[in-house]
C-alpha cells in the first residue's frame, strides 16, 4: 500500500478510530489521540502486511485495539478524569454533558472486552461478525459480550 | 434493555474535527520512513561487507586448495620453518579445505540470489 493511499484511507477513518478510542479511554481525548496515533504508526510499519483480506478499517481498528490493550498493561491503573466530557463539542448543554458523563463513568466500570464489543457495535455500528474480527474472538463470545456490557451498563447508567 | 441500547445509540461519543491530527501522523510518517531507509542503507551495507567477504575467502581457499594439489610438499624433506608448518597443514587438510571452499561458494551464491530488501521486508 502505498503512502498517498494510506493517507486517504486514513482521512476516511480517523473520525471512527478516534472514537472508538475515545470510548475505550472513558472520555480523556488526549490519551485517545495518543493510542490513535501510535496505532496509525504500526499501522503505517506494518502496511506492507495489509493483503486486503479485510477490510481496512477492520485491519486499522484490530491494531488500535491492541495498542490501547498494550496501554493498559503497561499504564497504571489511573482514575480517568470524566468531568473532562463536559468539554465535548456535543454536549453543549448540561443535560448532555450529564449525560456523556454518566456515559464515560459506566464505560469505566466495564472490562475492556465488555467496552470493546459495546463501543463497536453501538458507537461503530459494525456487524457482530467484524467486531469479532477486530477483537479476535468468536461471535458467540462477542454477543455474549454485548449482552453482559448491556446488563452491566444497565446497573450503571439511571435513565 | 432497549433504553440502555438507545441511549448508547443516541449519546456516541463526538471527536473534535482535528486537522492537526492527520499532519500529526504525517509527520510520523515521514519519521518512519527516514528510519526505513536509514536501516534499508544499512542493510545494503551489511550485504555489500558479506559478499566481499565470502568472495574473497572463496578465491583465496580456492588458490591455497590448488596450491596444495599441485605442489604437493613431502613431508621428510621439510624444515620446522613456519611456511613449512603451514604447506604441510595445508597438505594434510586439503579434503576440509575443499569442503570449506564448497560452503562459502554455497553461501555466496545463497546471498546473492536473496532479494536485497528481503531482509527488512520479511
Amino acid at each position: 500500500m502505498t503512502r498517498e493511499r494510506f493517507i486517504t484511507e486514513l482521512r476516511q477513518q480517523q473520525e471512527p478510530l478516534r472514537r472508538f478510542l475515545l470510548a475505550l479511554c472513558g472520555g480523556d481525548d488526549a490519551l485517545a489521540d495518543d493510542i490513535a496515533q501510535d496505532a496509525l504508526v504500526r499501522a503505517y510499519v506494518a502496511s506492507g502486511s495489509f493483503l486486503g483480506l479485510s477490510k481496512f478499517s477492520t485491519w486499522l481498528f484490530r491494531i488500535a485495539y491492541n495498542c490501547y490493550m498494550d496501554h493498559c498493561r503497561k499504564a497504571k491503573p489511573q482514575q480517568v478524569d470524566v468531568e473532562a466530557a463536559v468539554q465535548i463539542p456535543s454536549a453543549d448543554t448540561a443535560d448532555a454533558s450529564f449525560r456523556y458523563q454518566q456515559l464515560y463513568r459506566a464505560l469505566n466500570r466495564l472490562p475492556e472486552k465488555e467496552k470493546a464489543a459495546i463501543a463497536l457495535f453501538y458507537f461503530e455500528d459494525r456487524p457482530v461478525k467484524e467486531i469479532s474480527a477486530i477483537l479476535e474472538m468468536p461471535s458467540g463470545t462477542v454477543k455474549y459480550q454485548l449482552s453482559m456490557g448491556r446488563q452491566h451498563l444497565k446497573q450503571y447508567i439511571q435513565l | 434493555m432497549k433504553e440502555i441500547e438507545d441511549f448508547l445509540r443516541e449519546n456516541k461519543p463526538r471527536v473534535k474535527n482535528d486537522p492537526a491530527f492527520i499532519l500529526e501522523a504525517q509527520r510520523r510518517m515521514e519519521s518512519v520512513e527516514g528510519i526505513k531507509s536509514e536501516v534499508d542503507r544499512q542493510h545494503r551495507r551489511g550485504r555489500v561487507a558479506l559478499v566481499v567477504a565470502l568472495a574473497a575467502g572463496l578465491a583465496v581457499g580456492v588458490l591455497v586448495t590448488a596450491l596444495a594439489f599441485l605442489y604437493p610438499v613431502d613431508p621428510e624433506s621439510m624444515a620446522d620453518g613456519f611456511w613449512d608448518s603451514a604447506r604441510l597443514f595445508v597438505q594434510t587438510w586439503k579434503m576440509y579445505l575443499m569442503v570449506l571452499v564448497a560452503v562459502l561458494a554455497v553461501a555466496l551464491g545463497l546471498v546473492l540470489s536473496r532479494p536485497s530488501g528481503a531482509a527488512i521486508r520479511s
